[in-house]
């Protein structure tokens, strides 16, 4: 349970005030596959950014499990991070010199599981997002973009988040490729009871979605 | 996979850059170690230089150095008053005289030499009768010197750095026997042994012992009991120079100041302070040109390490950024940059060590010639006469100042060394830790 209420972020670019968020509000239940729509820099990743707890918000309340996240110390927002979100981007954000498995293992480490469990959970996981087991050693430059996002989607879901927090992750794929990721991450919203919040330009993939929000200009519109 | 092993990792990650900033590193801490040891060692030899020099003060006869001058020699009273100034530990009386071919059957093993042939035909034979040998019928020989002591253990008033009894014995405190102890070059030359009888006055003197003072100065000289010297040449109740031993260096100026006034301008005083100053002060250039590079090189490091880091942590904005999207804290992406920089910093210090070791001896050598050439036009006639060299010589030790001088490398220096190493890491992870604190992580959205 995701509640957004009346939240804006304000920037200031050299002088002038941009209202990248302006006054948005919305709700979403458990399980759910939401599509954020929009042009470019009417302020979708500036939301996503606030929902995941990397920025806040200079007005309004996130309000998820009954807990306001605006109002969290750096330490419980560290522990949100970690525990409640999952984050795929659109450029994968690997890290270079690290293998797929290694990459996996990272949010694992952070949580302080041991290292065996680490390494069976993220091998698991890979498993699960279509990573066959001779590619988990392989660093993130010998893995083609779709296998690079797989593994990102695998990390994102290691610490079972409530949320995954997707900004374009087809917008460096083929079509082709983009509709498999995008069908991994509805399957596996119903399968983990994941919440998952994904921006996209790409029409078919909104066409999938439970729920389209439409953001122009900072403001939100239902669709 | 842990932060520190992720930071040692993230050290190779660029090959090039590694092996460049290990090579200039590890220069920069060979040079902060080598300063390190140039100073210990430096310290050391200050140290020892005093030490060895001790408190003593020389007072001889005004107006006499050595064997050259006029002047007349000091007395029995003047003993006792030295003996009563306050603070004196102990006097050492020494006769000095030299046996010309006149006084003694023995023949010196030193070769005249053209210095030698120089000094005899201006006359400079002790005695100031001209010898036969000027109207060029007999060889000129050099003289043989006598030492009369009483305490054999003082080796600063012997002016030699060992004293090694090598066949016989040592005579005691208080004799007057006709007895010596004979420098093995000169024993050698004239074929003495223990028990062998030479003649020096015209008296018959016993060879007690040989020694080897481990010069062929000292070597081809005669120690004997100071009354026997006092009475076969005549000079009873006359010394040379007496060597004042002080209760502590403290009390130095004092007691000469005290010495001077008793006996008036009768004598020159010499403290050993004023006589080594023109040693140590080399050697103290030394030390501080080696403390400024020793911080110069820690800075160097410092800065080094410092701007990779920043460089490092400029150009991973984004991984930073995402490490801290999927959970990370601060503090652990903080001790991964940190982990890196030490793993930078340990390659250097190991190779930096290696190097240090390798060229500390040969940098000490530069520096050290150059302190001493300085050193040594700095002290007034120490060129000119052969008093001044005997005064310098006369403290035992100080003619090997420079030439014993090599650095001295233990492990302690090592462990500076890694701890110099570790400072530098620490210094140069602390602003680039601060940018790591500074970086948002909701920069990972943007697109680069
Ligand atoms: N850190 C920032 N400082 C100043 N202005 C910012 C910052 N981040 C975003 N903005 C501004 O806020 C507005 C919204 O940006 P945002 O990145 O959220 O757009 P977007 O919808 O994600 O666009 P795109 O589809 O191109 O990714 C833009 O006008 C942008 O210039
Ligand atoms: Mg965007």
């Amino acid at each position: 349970m995701i509640r957004v209420k009346n939240i804006s972020k304000k920037f200031e670019n050299g002088g002038a005030e941009v209202w990248a968020v302006n006054n948005v509000s919305f709700g979403l239940e458990s399980g759910i596959f939401c599509a954020i729509i929009g042009k470019s820099g009417s302020g979708k990743s500036t939301l996503l950014a606030m929902l995941g707890a990397l920025d806040k918000p200079s007005q309004g309340t996130i309000d998820v499990d009954g807990k306001d996240v605006t109002l969290m110390s750096e330490a419980k927002l560290i522990d949100y991070r970690r525990n409640r979100i999952g984050f795929v981007f659109q450029n994968y954000n690997l890290v270079p010199n690290l293998s797929a498995l290694e990459n996996v293992m990272l949010p694992l480490e952070f949580a302080g599981i041991n290292k065996n469990d680490r390494k069976s959970r993220a091998k698991k996981l890979l498993l699960q997002v279509g990573i066959s087991e001779d590619k988990h050693n392989r660093k993130p430059l010998h893995l083609s973009g779709g296998e690079q996002q797989r593994v990102s989607i695998a990390r994102a879901l290691a610490n079972s988040p409530k949320f995954i927090l997707a900004d374009e992750p087809t917008g460096n794929l083929d079509s082709n490729t983009g509709r498999t990721i995008v069908d991994l991450l509805k399957r596996l919203a119903k399968s983990e009871n994941t919440t998952i919040i994904a921006v996209t330009h790409d029409q078919t993939i909104a066409d999938q979605a439970e729920v389209v929000l439409q953001m122009k200009d900072g403001k939100l519109s239902m669709k | 996979m842990s932060t520190i092993s992720r930071g040692m990792r993230n050290a190779f990650r660029n090959g090039l850059r590694t092996l460049s900033i290990t090579v200039i590193l590890a220069m920069s801490i060979a040079m902060a170690l080598i300063m390190l040891m140039a100073m210990k060692t430096v310290e050391m030899k200050i140290e020892s230089v005093k030490s060895s020099v001790g408190n003593t003060i020389t007072v001889t006869p005004a107006g006499v150095r050595g064997f050259e001058g006029g002047g007349e020699l000091l007395g029995s009273d003047d003993l006792a008053t030295i003996q009563k100034t306050d603070n004196v530990s102990e006097v050492t009386a020494i006769v000095s005289e030299r046996l010309n071919s006149d006084d003694t059957n023995l023949e010196s093993p030193i070769e005249p030499g053209s210095f030698g042939e120089r000094q005899n035909n201006r006359g400079y034979n002790g005695g100031g009768v001209p010898p036969e040998s000027s109207s060029g019928d007999r060889k000129f020989t050099m003289p043989v010197t006598v030492t009369g002591i009483d305490n054999l253990e003082n080796l600063s008033a012997l002016n030699m750095s060992k004293l090694e009894i090598t066949a016989g014995e040592k005579f005691l405190s208080g004799s007057e026997d006709k007895i010596a102890l004979v420098g093995k070059d000169l024993a050698q030359k004239n074929n003495l042994n223990v028990g062998s009888i030479f003649s020096a006055f015209n008296q018959e003197i016993k060879v007690l012992g040989l020694f080897d003072a481990g010069n062929t100065f000292a070597n081809a000289q005669l120690i004997m009991p100071i009354l026997c010297v006092q009475e076969i040449s005549g000079q009873k109740n006359m010394y040379n120079s007496f060597i004042v031993q002080v209760d502590s260096v403290e009390n130095l100026d004092k007691v000469g100041d005290s010495i001077s006034s008793a006996l008036e301008d009768k004598a020159d005083v010499v403290s050993s302070a004023q006589s080594t100053e023109s040693i140590i002060k080399p050697l103290e250039n030394i030390k501080s040109i080696s403390v400024y590079s020793l911080i110069g090189s820690v800075v160097a490091g410092s800065v080094i390490i410092l701007l990779t880091m920043v460089m490092i942590v400029r150009e991973r904005r984004r991984e930073i950024g995402v490490l801290k999207a999927i959970g990370s804290s601060n503090y652990g992406i903080v001790s991964q940059f940190i982990s890196e920089a030490l793993c930078l910093t340990l390659i250097s210090s190991v190779a930096g060590i290696i190097l240090g070791a390798l060229l500390s001896n040969p940098v000490l050598k530069v520096l050290v010639n150059n302190a001493s050439a300085d050193g040594a036009s700095g002290v007034p006639g120490a060129t000119p006469g052969r008093g001044m060299m005997r005064m310098v010589n006369a403290i035992p030790g100080i003619q090997n100042t420079f030439r014993d001088i090599s650095a001295v490398l233990d492990w302690s220096i090592v462990l500076y060394g890694l701890v110099v190493a570790l400072l530098i890491a620490i210094i140069g992870s602390m602003l680039p830790a601060y940018f790591i604190a500074k970086v948002r992580p909701a920069e990972v959205m943007r697109s680069e």
